[in-house]
């Protein structure tokens, strides 16, 4: 059985023809399934748990980067399927697995295609796009192995699972790929800047890993997965082939 | 028109990718200019150090020491090119160039060295897998033999005798 969960902002009118479209293309493959519609305070952990008790197979999360991290975030723990259709602007993730954005997402899903794919585990819960750490005074121990810090005290700390990071300093495009049993980290200090800025990102150091603690003396903000919180420990670690995801032929790994 | 701008500039949105994965997008490892690594640090794939490493270092791939980066550790890796400092021990399995602005302080042991003219080498180079007929070797054992012939001829005229 398929359940599709539809994110708060596809009430919009702008979107009703392609929700229709998708609608009756969904139903000519006969995937069509049950369509629960996420509220601004609806807990998609407490949804899910209550249609995969009801019989559900197939979770189809429709919506961009934004509903596909916060709805997994919360659900990778079920043994469920899970698929993606990519509607409006924001969809990085979805050209990483090979899915195309709009009415074409419905044969990718209807092929059935599925991978094993790697999340990231951040104090007792996943994410699956991107952990980000503004400039913090933080210290980081990669691995228990080896510890990186500056020399200009402040770092950035981005965390790629599937979303990948885009860095312009030298035009230099780096994808993170879910398959690698890695996580990538980019970490950038702060540097006094030229004439017009005070301060400046540095070139990113890239240091893949399969767990890795940051730790500060001051509380520092942590963003995963459009959730934020202040912490001055946090462990970030690997879960390998957590969630069974439909994936496109076109997939970036 | 001048804007001072306390914050350091937001990481730019992830933009779309839309070129096929080539190697050059190959995720490696990067030590930034003024970040310090102290530990053991090894790497699957390509380390390139642009900062500070204390500890050890092991990659089966290539390492790349930039020009002001210092690495304080020994070194094994695949291949290594070395335009930085170094004070430690560089092993490679393969090939290590030194450039001209490339110290190594330290015991090298390499299959394939290439040195450019300025650079620096302060220890032991050792080039393994190469068999050389030791000289010195072989002029010892001679002489051990005309040594022995020596030795033994007295005794066998004694015998005879």
């Amino acid at each position: 059985m398929y359940v599709y969960l539809y994110d708060n902002f596809l009430k919009h009118k702008r979107y009703e023809t392609i929700l229709k479209a998708i609608e009756t293309r969904l139903t000519d493959y006969g995937i069509a399934g049950k369509i629960v519609r996420l509220q601004q305070y609806s807990s998609a952990d407490l949804l899910l748990q209550d249609e995969v008790r009801k019989g559900a197979k197939t979770v189809v999360i429709v919506g961009n980067d934004t509903t596909f991290g916060h709805i997994l975030s919360y659900v990778a723990s079920h043994t469920v399927t899970f698929a993606f259709i990519p509607i409006g602007t924001d969809n990085t993730i979805a050209e990483v697995l090979g899915i195309p954005v709009g009415i074409e997402a419905c044969d990718i899903l209807a092929r059935r295609r599925r991978l094993r794919l790697d999340v990231g585990w951040v104090n007792n819960r996943y994410f699956v796009s991107q952990l980000h750490i503004p400039p913090s005074p933080i210290a980081i121990q990669y691995d228990e192995r080896f510890n990186v810090s500056s020399t200009s005290g402040k770092m950035e700390l981005v965390v790629c699972n599937l979303q990948p990071f885009f860095w312009t300093g030298k035009g230099r495009r780096y994808v993170a790929h879910p398959q690698d049993n890695k996580l990538e980290a980019f970490l950038r200090p702060v540097v006094p800047g030229g004439w017009f800025k005070k301060e400046d990102f540095e070139e990113p150091s890239i240091f893949p890993f399969e767990e890795m603690v940051v730790t500060s003396k001051k509380p520092f903000v942590v963003e995963a997965d459009g959730k934020t919180t202040k912490e001055v420990k946090v462990t970030i670690r690997l879960a390998k082939s957590r969630i069974d995801m439909v994936v496109g032929k076109e997939r970036k790994f | 028109m001048f804007k001072n701008t306390s914050e350091p500039q937001r990481p730019q949105a992830p933009q779309p990718v839309n070129t096929p994965r080539t190697h050059h997008d190959e995720i490696e490892t990067v030590v930034g200019p003024s970040v310090v690594v102290e530990g053991d640090f090894s790497s699957e794939g390509n380390i390139l150090v642009k900062g500070t490493v204390s500890g050890n270092v092991q990659t089966g791939k290539l390492l790349t020491v930039e020009e002001g980066a210092k690495i304080l550790a020994n070194i094994k890796a695949g291949d290594a090119l070395v335009s930085g400092e170094i004070k430690g021990n560089v092993r490679a399995e393969d090939k290590l160039h030194v450039t001209e602005s490339g110290r190594i302080l330290g015991d090298i042991y390499c299959r394939v060295l290439e040195v450019e003219s300025g650079a620096i080498i302060h220890g032991k180079v050792t080039m393994t897998d190469i068999e050389i007929e030791d000289i010195r070797a072989d002029r010892k054992r001679t002489t051990s033999r005309t040594r022995s012939k020596v030795e033994i001829l007295p005794e066998e005229t004694e015998e005879a005798l």
